[in-house]
């Protein structure tokens, strides 16, 4: 759908002719992502009216008003990597790519937190921090996923949140420009230019701001955040060796760290392990093994799975990799020493060849940066998505990984989706945010109707809140693909929750009163 | 080839972005983390490589047609591979190739670049990509006592290319290539005023034609001229000799080397000596061609299949090109052997450089944006101290020189020819 002339030219007035189109072609590259198959069944979803690129908040906040003035919807996103941040309720909607606010602001040392813009990675802003001795947690995205997407807007969750924390917990000053246009500094940032804490003074409107799953570019924009930092123990720079990119790797364990794989008889034991790890506070990155390994392609892992040892793809399975990290030699044997009590509880074993140095190397760098890229989990098969998620008690996570198992064996033994070890994903993670936590990863060919039909299937059956994975409570947005227009999910199960989509939507309505921040990946004033 | 044979990687693009970026791995430094130049300068997502699948699909699909917007994008693109490697370090699917038959297909469909097409039509008619006169193609040898092809015969064909072949400026270098084979003894001839254009230019382009028409001609000269190895100082002909001929069927049945491998073979057999100190900190910046484009064409023929439910494999097994086996050491090597001679390393290297700005058809229709991105890459030599840039390609060489004039950068720019004569031990003037 085409802006009216004198939208469009109110518009480029604001972000100047080279940052805005609705050139046809153009928007085509803005509608097509991952999920759109398995939502929309097309690999396009909604053609936006028009892309802009605004570069301050001051240009945020007048495209907003201009949107508010013309009854434009909008939608912003940083990388665009998602379904949810492409998909639109409404023709007559733009998208705000913010790839020109990139900056790194302010990196405060002393208080240890740093200002930035929603373009800026959290790779990038790690290679900056390490130079401070400073680390950012962040989501099993990829070191490319945006600092302000992931910690302010959206759901997600990581190896390193046993260390960092997750979710909203980081989130300190933020500088949001409302659907309305109205700018609003939450927290200490609302009283002048500090950014350290966001609950006061001012305005604590962390909750709001995201909640448990982000609004996903709901209600406006993010445009500044300060996210609260942690100690890097590691070197100021690192260079990872190789010819391959997809296999550099470290050349040991970095000094001011130390890397451990246990292995345990069961998974059920390797979780208990984990939730210990995680309640000493002593780890850095926890991250359970699932049974493949990385490789140069997917040829190159099917040559390696065929060859590989059941009995060790099993270890692999029971396997729990910790990293640990400390200032001084002290406190990193105090916690190793920990580590080692609670492998030897639960009768877990460091079995040599997880245990190699080089091996460890490999994996540290992926545990501290960078996790859940596009390689583990969309070359296998295509794509994936992640039903049931929970956030809960050990036992529920337990629980929820044999039902989950169960249930996926009947599509696994069709051939329906992968199976890429001996059970299917999950990544429990345990972390002080929220408790446990874990996904049930199905990889999948959307293109491949037996495969497409089997993920629907199983999405619609933990999508029913009276259905039997009901236990399991209301489907997070762990996927990333939870459109509410299409799966309904707040609204099916607000009722069943002290009906929480009812305030959700006197939320939007508050802040969103002409109901234009494009709502198909958070709620409507009313639904329709 | 063609869009259509991309289809499955154009529907498996998840749009992660990966190929705006050089591979995490890879990144050293904040301020220089980004790969692609067209999507950096242009911003929209329709520059990136992810964009030009969504573009092929749509196009493909009807959904879309031909718009300013479309060709826009699909043109102001080096093709200099960097999105390739992001891509490849995380997927199995062939960006680079989707682009180049999107711009095949541009052309078939008479929506090829303007600016190009002048150039193809001078190619047409010249034999070169230069606008020049066929009639002056052997002037940058002129005085020098080399073999003609066409009437003696040599082992080794100098083959000089169209840019050193015509940009007056980058003779002296042409010459003292070819000089320092001369002066070790090696066996060697020019093609002369019957050098042609090896074709590749045209290619990235999208005149595929062009390419079939060079690949045939030149490998019927070079089998009448009795040479079993050309050596070329230009990296995007030792590309498209090596490569691109492979790549289309019409692979040479000589040896293809650039100058940098043939100079480090010499200087390991003692022949070229280098021995006179050149005092200078230098980086060397990798050219798309000689680097990560330059990795061997894999063929393969086979078939998809599932595994494991749903994972996608091939029988055979097929290799993809990610990176790893372009020339990325032997130009280090050389410089590291020269007396005096300071080497750091920029932040993005090897198979994650960034381009110079030159290649794609970029130089002969966007100079500014050609600019601008060798403009970025002067930013980053000087950012890890270096003095001057140096570089294996004509091409990077030419538009280093432009951004210098341009843009007032104090750095000093060199082929690593020059730095080889200049420390070399024998005669070299000619």
């Amino acid at each position: 759908m085409d802006l009216t002339k004198d939208a469009y030219r109110a518009l480029e007035d604001i972000v100047g002719p080279e940052n805005i189109s609705q050139d046809q072609a153009v928007m085509d590259t803005y509608n097509q992502v991952w999920g759109n198959k398995l939502v929309f069944d097309a690999k396009w979803s909604t053609r936006p009216a028009a892309v802009l690129m605004p570069e301050s908040t001051e240009e945020v906040q007048a495209v907003v008003r201009a949107c508010n003035r013309y009854r434009i919807s909008f939608k912003p996103f940083s990388s665009g990597f998602e379904i949810m941040s492409t998909a639109l309720a409404s023709e007559n909607a733009i998208i705000l790519d913010l790839k020109r606010m990139n900056r790194i602001l302010d990196i405060d040392v002393k208080n240890m937190h740093a200002l930035v813009e929603p373009y800026v990675s959290v790779y990038r802003l790690q290679l900056e921090l390490a130079k401070h001795g400073l680390f950012i947690g962040t989501i099993s995205a990829g070191a490319e996923a945006g600092v302000i997407a992931s910690h302010c807007c959206h759901f997600g969750s990581g190896t390193t949140q046993v260390y960092a924390g997750g979710l909203g917990r980081n989130v300190l000053g933020c500088e949001w420009v409302l659907p309305t246009g109205e700018i609003l500094r939450m927290g200490s940032a609302e009283t002048g230019n500090e950014w350290y804490s966001a609950d006061g003074p001012g305005f604590s409107l962390r909750g709001i701001l995201r909640g448990h799953s982000g609004a996903n570019g709901g209600h406006g924009v993010i445009t500044k955040c300060s996210a609260k930092l942690y100690h890097w123990y590691g070197p100021q720079e690192w260079e990872l060796q190789g010819s391959l990119p997809s296999l550099k790797r470290l050349d040991r364990v970095p000094d001011g760290f130390k890397a451990f794989a246990a292995t345990f008889a069961t998974r059920d034991d390797a979780y208990d392990a984990l939730r210990e790890v995680g309640q000493a506070g002593i780890g850095f990155s926890v991250w359970l093994l699932i049974g493949g390994e990385m490789c140069e392609g997917n040829d190159e892992f099917w040559e390696m799975f065929q060859k590989m040892d059941p009995a060790e793809m099993q270890r692999l399975a029971h396997s729990l990799l910790v990293i640990l990290g400390a200032n001084t030699t002290r406190e990193m044997d105090y916690r190793e020493k920990c580590l080692r009590k609670i492998v030897d509880k639960w009768q877990g074993q460091f079995l040599p060849p997880l245990n190699d140095p080089e091996y460890l190397a490999l994996r540290s760098a992926i545990m501290f940066w960078s996790i859940g890229t596009v390689r583990e989990t969309f070359r296998p098969c295509g794509e994936f998505f992640i039903t049931p998620c929970t956030d809960a008690t050990e036992d529920m996570i337990k629980l929820q990984n044999t039902a989950a198992v169960e249930g996926l064996m009947p599509y696994v033994q069709k051939g329906a989706i992968m199976q890429p070890g001996p059970a299917p994903f999950h990544l429990p993670y345990e972390n002080y945010s929220v408790g446990s936590h874990i996904e049930t990863i199905i990889q999948f060919d959307p293109y491949d109707d037996d495969s497409l039909q089997a993920v629907r299937e199983w999405t619609d059956e933990t999508f029913d809140p009276k259905g039997k994975f009901c236990k399991f409570g209301v489907p997070c947005l762990g996927g990333g693909l939870q459109i509410e227009p299409v799966s309904h999910v707040v609204q099916k199960w607000g009722p069943e929750y002290d009906n929480y989509d009812v305030w959700l939507t006197k939320i939007k309505d508050a802040l969103d009163p002409n109901n234009l921040g494009d709502w198909s990946a958070y709620v409507p004033p009313l639904f329709p | 080839m063609a869009i259509e044979e991309y289809e499955h990687d154009s529907l498996r693009c998840t749009r992660c972005s990966f190929c705006k970026w050089i591979p995490w791995e890879s990144m050293r430094h904040p301020d220089f983390m980004q790969g692609c130049p067209s999507a950096s300068r242009y911003n929209f997502h329709a520059y990136a490589a992810g964009g030009k699948f969504n573009l092929a699909l749509s196009l493909m699909k009807g959904r879309i047609a031909y718009t300013e917007g479309f060709l826009d994008a699909v043109f102001k693109c080096q093709m200099d591979g960097s999105c390739d490697i992001s891509c490849k370090a995380v997927q199995d699917i062939e960006p680079l190739q989707n682009m180049q038959e999107l711009r095949i297909r541009c052309v078939q469909d008479g929506q090829g670049d303007p600016a190009h097409m002048l150039v193809i039509e001078g190619l047409k008619k010249e034999d070169n990509m230069m606008q020049a006169k066929k009639a002056d193609r052997a002037k940058w040898a002129e005085g020098i006592p080399v073999k003609n092809l066409i009437k003696e015969k040599a082992k080794v064909v100098y083959h000089a290319g169209c840019r050193y072949s015509f940009d007056e400026e980058l003779w002296p270098t042409a010459r003292a290539g070819l000089a320092l084979l001369m002066n070790a003894g090696v066996d060697v001839g020019i093609m002369g005023r019957d050098e042609a254009c090896c074709g590749g230019r045209a290619y990235e382009m999208g005149y595929l034609g062009e390419l079939t028409k060079f690949a045939e001609h030149n490998r019927e000269v070079f089998k009448a001229a009795g040479v079993t190895t050309l050596v070329t100082p230009c990296s995007d002909g030792y590309q498209t000799f090596k490569v691109l001929y492979d790549k289309i069927g019409r692979k040479l049945d000589i040896e293809v080397l650039h100058i940098t491998e043939y100079i480090h073979r010499l200087i390991k057999e003692g022949t070229i000596r280098l021995t006179k100190k050149i005092p200078l900190t230098v980086t060397y910046h990798d050219p798309c061609h000689l680097g990560r484009l330059a990795e061997p064409w894999i063929h393969w023929k086979g078939k998809e299949v599932k595994v494991l439910g749903q994972m996608i494999v091939h029988e055979p097994p097929k290799k993809y090109r990610r990176g790893a086996n372009g020339v990325y050491d032997i130009p280090r090597e050389i410089l590291k052997s020269i007396p005096g001679l300071r080497v750091v390393e920029m932040y993005r290297t090897r198979e994650s450089a960034w381009c110079c700005g030159a290649g794609g058809g970029v130089k002969e229709a966007y100079p500014d944006f050609a600019i601008w991105t060798g403009a970025e890459r002067l930013k980053e030599a000087k950012a890890v101290g270096a003095r001057a840039i140096v570089s294996a390609c004509p091409w990077c060489t030419r538009n280093f020189k432009d951004t210098v004039r341009e843009r007032g950068h104090q750095i000093e720019v060199y082929d690593i020819i020059e730095l080889v004569r200049k420390a070399c031990n024998g005669k070299i003037n000619m």
